[in-house]
C-alpha cells in the first residue's frame, strides 16, 4: 500500500520510524532514533550535525548499506528492510551512486576502469563509451588511463563523481565529498556535483559539516543526538 | 624485563592475527620434519655404528663364497681365536601346497659369537634370549613362514630333503644383512644338517661367513696374516674398518629424505618470510609511535625480536614433540627394510630440530623485521613514509646460506651440494621467468575479458612475486610427488607389460651338470617349454689388458658395479637368442680362450675387441681375448650374461646350470614336482621376485612421500599467507564493489576463478616438468618404456584446484562477511 502510494506520489525516500541502536560495553547505544523522512525525487537535502550526531549512520542506511534495528525504509516504494544483502547490493547498482570523504576508487584500475565497475556490474555493453563520454565531461579526458595513485585528490574526487553518475542513479549519496580537498579543489568539485545533478536530475543527499555547502540545498535536516531536530 | 613483559603484552595482543598464526604453523611444519629427519638418520646412524660388532656378529669376519682352506682355522686356533661359521643360501621351501622363497642360514654350535638370539615359542609366548641355534635336527623360523606354508610348532619342514622339526619362531638376529635376499624370511638350521639337505654343491650359491673373536691383538696379527692370502672374491670385514653399511637402498631413503625436508624448510621458509612482511608492514604505524614516544632503533628491534624469539622458542618445542611422531611413523613405514632393534634417539638430535626452528625463522623472517628498526618517528605525520627494503644479498644471503648447509649435511659431498643449488637455483629462475611471462601476458589480455575474469585474474596480477612463489611451491612439491608415485609404479608394470605373454616366468638355479639331462627330461615330459641351458662359473674381471679394473670404472657407473661383484661367467657355442653382435665376429669352432661382452659394460670399462681380460675364479687366474661385443635386452626373462666364453673355455672350474622356463597359472603343482625332485635347485619365481620389489619400493616411497605431505602443508602456508599479505587490499576492494552493488555470488564466483586458476597453473606446471624429468629418467636412466599418463594430466590440476580453492577461499572469506559500512568506515 505503502509502495503504491509512494509510486504516485513521487517520492523516493521514506522512512517511517527508523531507529538504530548497538550493543556496547556500556549497554544499548541509540543512535538514531524515530526518523521520519519523506524525500522526493529531484530534492536536494543536507543532513548537517555535530561529529557522532548520527549523520553517517543515517545515510549509510538510507542507501542500504547498513540494516537498521527498527523501523522501515522504502526506496522508490521498495522496503529494502526486509532484503538481503544481495537484494540490497542489486538495488544499489540500479538506483544509487556513491561520493565519498576518502574517494574510495579500487587501487588496481585505471580511471576508466572504476567508472566503467558499476555499469560493467550491470552488464551494461555500453559501459566504455559512457564512462569515457563522463570522465571528459569531469575534465579528465587525458587521464583516462591513469591509476589512483597517479592522479591528485581533486582528480580522484572527479573520478568518483564520474562512476557515481556513470548508471544515472535516481540517488546520490554524498558523504562530505570535500572533507579531503583544499578549499579551492573542494569548490570546484561541489560546482562540478550541482552541475552534474542539475543535468541527470538527480536526488542529491549530501552529508557535510559545511553551512554553506549545505545553503547550496533546496533543504536541510539537522541531527542532533541521533534525532532529527 | 620491563620492555620484556611490554614484548610479550604486545605478542599476545597480536597472537589472534593470521600471520603469526601462519609463521607458527609454518615453522612447525618445518621443525617438525627437519627432526623426524634428523632423529631418523642419527638412530639409523647409531643402530649401524654403535651394535657394529653385533651386526658382524663378531670381531672379524671372513666373507667368501666357498669354505676356507683348513689352515686359515688351524691359525686361528694358534691365536686363541674362538671361530664360528654360518652359510647362507635361498631355497625354496614347500609344506602343503605352499611355495616360498626362504633365505636358509645354517650356523655352527659357537654361533652367535657376539650378541644374542631372540625367539618365542609361539604366538603368546614371550621372547627370550638365546646364546645359540637351533640343535640338530630341529629349525627356527621366521613367523612369516608359518602362516605362509601353514605351519605350526613341532611340524616338520623339510628343507632340500632334510626333514626338520620346528622349534621356535625366531625374532631377531644379530647379523642380518641389509641386501636383498635378507627381505626373504629367515630359517636358520644347524651347520651338522646342512649336507643332510643335499642343497650345497659344488658350484652351488652359498654365501659363507667365518667368524672370529679374541685379543684385539690377535685379531690384528691374524687380519695381515690373512689379507695377502684372500682372493679377489673374499673379503674380511672387522668392526673397527668395515662397519657394516646400510643397504643402498635404505642409504638412498635416507638422502632423498634428507632433501625432502630441505624442500619442506624451504616451501615454509616462504611462508615465514611472506608473513613476516605482512607482520611488518602491519607494525610500520605503531612503531613509528614507539619511536614517537622515545623507543630508540635498538630498543625497536629488541622489542619484536624477542617477541620472534618466544614465537620460535614455542614453534621449536611443539616442533620437536611432533617431530618425534613423525620419526616413529617414518620407522614403522620402513619397518621391514631396517634391521633391528633399532637405536634409541640421542637428545643430540631433538635439540638438532629445535636449533632448526632458531635458525629457520632468523634466515627467513629477521630480514623484513629488521625494516621496523628504520621506521622513521615521522610516519605519525606523513603515512606514506616507508622505511627502505632490506638489503637484497641479506633476504637471500641468510636463507641460501641455510639452505647449503643442510644440503651438505644430508650429501657430505661439496660437488653434491654445489650442483643441487645450481640446478635448483637454474630451476627456480627458469621457472620464475616463465610464471612472469605468463602473468605479464595474462596482464595483457586482461582488458578484452569480461568483469568477472577481470575481478578474478586481479587476485593473481595483484602481487606477481607472491603468486610465483604460490604456483612454484605446489608445482615443485607435485614434482617430487609425481615422480615418486609414477616411478614405483612404472618400474613394476612397465617390466610386467613389456613381457611377451609367454616369456619364462620362472628361473632353476643351481642345477648340477649331472643334473642337466635329467632336467631336461623332466620338463619335456612335463610338457614346460624351457630356454637353453647355460653352465654358470662365479668368477671376476680383475684386470683389462694387465691393468686393473677399479682404474678403468667410474664410481656407481655400470662397470663398477659389475667389478665389485661376482660375475655369472657361461661358455656357449652359438650367440644366444635376442643377443646382436655389435662388433667383432662369433666364433665358429674355435679354440677356448675367447669372451663375448656385454655392450654397456664393454662401454663403462672401454673394452674393445682384441682386448685381453684377466677373470679370477676360486683363487685361479686365467685370460681371455676379447673376440666380440654384443647387445641385449635384460628384461627378456631368460637368462643373461655380461660374458660369454667360448666352449671349453671355463671347463676346469666347477659349473651349476641355469635355465628358465614358462609355467602357466594351471600348472604351478608341477612346480612341487620339481622342487621335491631337484632340492639342491632353487627355483625363483619371477612374480615373487617382482612382488618383493615392490614392497621394497612401496616402502621407500611411502616414506618419502610421506615427507612431501610437510611439503604440501607447507604449500598451503604460502598459499595462505599471500591471501594475508593481500587480505586488507581484498576486504577494501569486495567493500567498494557491494557498495557499488556487486552481488556475494559474483565476488564468491571471481574468487573461486581466481583460486582455481593458480591451482591448474601449479598442477599443469607440475604434471609437464615431471613428465619430462620421467621422460629423462625412463630413456637415459632406468632405460624402461615412457608413456604419458593421461589421466594425471587431468586429475593432478583438477585435484590441485579442488584444494587450493577449498584453502583460498576460506582464507578470503571475510571479503564476503564483512559488512561494507564497516570497511569504508575504518578507512
Amino acid at each position: 500500500m505503502q509502495a503504491q502510494i509512494n509510486q504516485v506520489t513521487n517520492d523516493v525516500i521514506v522512512t517511517e520510524s527508523l531507529g538504530k541502536s548497538v550493543l556496547s560495553s556500556e549497554g544499548l547505544l541509540h543512535i538514531l532514533s524515530s526518523i521520519d523522512l519523506i524525500i522526493k525525487s529531484g530534492e536536494s537535502i543536507a543532513i548537517v550535525g555535530e561529529s557522532g550526531s548520527g549523520k553517517s549512520t543515517l545515510i549509510s542506511l538510507l542507501a542500504g548499506l547498513d540494516t537498521p534495528s527498527s523501523g522501515a525504509i522504502y526506496l522508490n516504494g521498495k522496503s529494502i528492510t526486509l532484503m538481503d544483502e544481495d537484494g540490497r547490493a542489486t538495488l544499489r547498482n540500479e538506483l544509487i551512486g556513491f561520493v565519498f570523504q576518502s574517494f574510495q576508487l579500487l587501487p588496481g584500475l585505471t580511471a576508466l576502469e572504476n567508472v566503467m565497475l558499476p555499469l560493467e556490474l550491470r552488464g551494461d555493453k555500453t559501459a566504455k563509451t559512457a564512462a569515457t563520454a563522463l570522465l571528459h565531461r569531469v575534465g579528465l579526458a587525458q587521464r583516462l588511463s591513469h591509476t589512483p595513485k597517479q592522479l591528485s585528490g581533486g582528480e580522484q574526487q572527479r573520478v568518483a563523481l564520474a562512476r557515481a553518475f556513470v548508471t544515472r542513479p535516481a540517488i546520490l549519496f554524498a558523504d562530505e565529498p570535500t572533507g579531503n580537498l583544499d578549499s579551492k579543489t573542494g569548490a570546484t568539485i561541489i560546482e562540478l556535483l550541482f552541475e552534474l545533478n542539475q543535468e541527470h536530475q538527480t536526488t542529491l543527499i549530501l552529508v557535510t559539516h559545511d553551512h554553506a555547502l549545505a545553503a547550496r540545498c533546496q533543504r536541510i535536516l539537522q541531527l542532533e543526538a541521533g534525532r532529527l531536530v | 624485563m620491563s620492555r620484556f613483559t611490554l614484548a610479550l603484552r604486545l605478542l599476545w595482543r597480536d597472537s589472534r592475527s593470521g600471520e603469526l598464526t601462519l609463521l607458527i604453523l609454518a615453522l612447525l611444519i618445518a621443525v617438525s620434519s627437519s627432526t623426524a629427519i634428523a632423529l631418523f638418520s642419527d638412530r639409523l646412524q647409531r643402530t649401524m655404528s654403535h651394535q657394529a660388532a653385533e651386526l658382524l656378529g663378531a670381531d672379524l669376519v671372513i666373507a667368501s663364497p666357498e669354505v676356507i682352506a683348513p689352515q686359515w682355522l688351524e691359525q686361528a686356533k694358534q691365536l686363541n681365536l674362538t671361530t664360528a661359521r654360518t652359510a647362507e643360501f635361498p631355497s625354496v621351501l614347500i609344506e602343503h601346497d605352499e611355495l616360498l622363497l626362504a633365505s636358509i642360514k645354517a650356523i655352527s654350535d659357537t654361533y652367535p659369537l657376539r650378541g644374542f638370539l631372540k625367539t618365542r615359542d609361539g604366538d603368546a609366548g614371550t621372547e627370550t634370549i638365546a646364546y645359540h641355534g637351533p640343535e640338530p635336527g630341529t629349525a627356527w623360523l621366521d613367523k612369516r613362514i608359518l602362516s605362509a606354508l601353514k605351519l605350526k610348532l613341532g611340524d616338520i619342514l623339510t628343507v632340500g630333503e632334510k626333514p626338520l622339526l620346528v622349534t621356535k619362531v625366531i625374532t631377531y638376529e644379530p647379523d642380518k644383512k641389509g641386501d636383498f635376499f635378507s627381505f626373504s624370511p629367515r630359517v636358520m638350521i644347524n651347520d651338522l644338517d646342512l649336507s643332510a639337505t643335499g642343497v650345497i654343491q659344488p658350484g652351488s650359491q652359498v654365501h659363507y661367513y667365518f667368524q672370529f673373536i679374541g685379543a684385539d691383538s690377535a685379531l690384528v696379527t691374524y687380519k695381515n696374516w690373512l689379507k695377502p692370502q684372500l682372493n679377489p672374491s673374499q673379503r674380511v670385514m672387522d668392526s673397527q674398518d668395515n662397519r657394516p653399511e646400510l643397504s643402498s637402498a635404505l642409504n638412498r631413503a635416507e638422502r632423498y629424505l634428507g632433501l625432502s625436508s630441505i624442500l619442506v624448510i624451504l616451501i615454509a621458509g616462504v611462508a615465514i618470510a611472506m608473513a613476516s612482511t605482512r607482520y611488518t608492514e602491519r607494525h610500520f604505524n605503531a612503531t613509528a609511535l614507539l619511536r614517537c614516544l622515545g623507543l630508540k632503533q635498538r630498543e625497536i628491534l629488541w622489542l619484536y625480536s624477542s617477541q620472534f624469539m618466544v614465537l620460535g622458542l614455542i614453534a621449536s618445542a611443539l616442533g620437536s614433540g611432533l617431530g618425534y611422531g613423525a620419526q616413529v611413523g617414518l620407522f614403522y613405514i620402513l619397518r621391514e627394510l631396517l634391521p633391528q632393534p633399532i637405536a634409541m634417539p640421542s637428545l643430540g638430535s631433538l635439540f638438532f630440530g629445535f636449533i632448526i626452528g632458531m635458525v629457520v625463522l632468523l634466515g627467513f623472517a629477521l630480514p623484513p623485521l629488521l625494516r621496523l628498526k628504520q621506521v622513521s618517528a615521522l610516519r605519525v605525520l606523513r603515512r606514506e613514509l616507508e622505511p627502505r627494503q632490506p638489503a637484497v644479498w641479506l633476504v637471500y644471503g641468510l636463507a641460501l646460506s641455510l639452505i647449503s648447509v643442510l644440503i651438505w649435511k644430508y650429501t657430505h659431498d661439496l660437488k653434491m651440494t654445489a650442483s643441487i643449488l645450481g640446478v635448483g637455483f637454474i630451476t627456480l629462475m627458469v621457472l620464475g621467468l616463465l610464471m612472469m611471462g605468463l602473468l605479464t601476458l595474462m596482464h595483457k589480455r586482461l582488458e578484452g575479458m569480461s568483469l568477472l575474469w577481470r575481478l578474478a585474474l586481479q587476485g593473481l596480477l595483484r602481487n606477481h612475486r607472491a603468486s610465483i612463489s604460490q604456483i612454484l611451491a605446489f608445482s615443485i612439491t607435485l614434482v617430487a610427488m609425481l615422480l615418486s608415485f609414477n616411478v614405483r609404479n612404472d618400474i613394476i608394470t612397465d617390466w610386467q607389460q613389456q613381457l611377451p605373454k609367454d616369456a619364462p616366468n620362472h628361473f632353476a638355479l643351481n642345477i648340477f651338470p649331472n643334473q642337466v639331462q635329467d632336467f631336461k627330461a623332466e620338463l619335456k615330459q612335463l610338457h614346460i617349454t624351457g630356454s637353453e641351458f647355460y653352465p654358470v662359473v662365479k668368477g671376476r674381471l680383475t684386470a683389462i689388458n694387465d691393468q686393473t679394473v677399479q682404474k678403468r670404472a667410474s664410481k656407481d657407473s655400470q662397470g663398477d658395479n659389475a667389478i665389485h661383484r661376482d660375475l655369472s661367467l657361461t661358455s656357449a657355442a652359438d650367440l644366444p637368442n635376442e643377443n646382436k653382435l655389435q662388433a667383432g665376429e662369433w666364433w665358429l669352432n674355435s679354440p677356448p680362450g675367447l669372451v663375448s661382452v656385454e655392450q654397456k659394460l664393454a662401454e663403462s670399462l672401454t673394452i674393445k675387441v682384441g682386448d685381453s681380460l684377466t677373470f679370477t675364479v676360486a683363487s685361479q687366474q686365467f685370460h681371455a681375448t676379447v673376440a666380440n661385443i654384443r647387445s641385449l635386452r635384460w628384461d627378456t626373462m631368460k637368462p643373461n650374461f655380461y660374458m660369454v666364453f667360448s666352449p671349453g673355455s671355463l671347463d676346469a672350474y666347477p659349473s651349476t646350470f641355469i635355465t628358465s622356463f614358462y609355467l602357466a597359472e594351471s600348472q604351478k603343482e608341477l612346480l612341487n614336482t620339481l622342487v621335491k625332485k631337484y632340492p639342491s635347485t632353487t627355483i625363483l619365481e619371477v612374480d615373487l621376485i617382482l612382488q618383493q620389489f615392490k614392497t621394497l619400493l612401496t616402502q621407500l616411497t611411502q616414506a618419502i612421500n610421506f615427507l612431501l605431505y610437510f611439503a604440501l602443508m607447507a604449500g598451503f602456508m604460502v598459499l595462505l599467507a599471500a591471501v594475508y599479505a593481500t587480505l586488507d587490499q581484498r576486504i577494501y576492494e569486495g567493500a567498494l564493489m557491494r557498495t557499488l552493488g556487486a552481488s556475494r555470488r559474483l565476488l564468491r564466483t571471481a574468487q573461486f576463478i581466481e583460486f582455481s586458476v593458480l591451482g591448474l597453473m601449479s598442477g599443469v606446471l607440475a604434471v609437464v616438468i615431471s613428465e619430462f624429468m620421467l621422460l629423462a629418467l625412463y630413456t637415459q636412466v632406468l632405460h624402461i618404456s615412457y608413456h604419458p599418463r593421461f589421466y594425471l594430466w587431468l586429475l593432478v590440476p583438477v585435484t590441485n584446484a579442488v584444494l587450493i580453492c577449498v584453502v583460498g577461499c576460506w582464507g578470503v572469506r571475510q571479503v564476503l562477511n564483512k559488512p561494507p559500512l564497516q570497511v569504508l568506515r575504518a578507512l
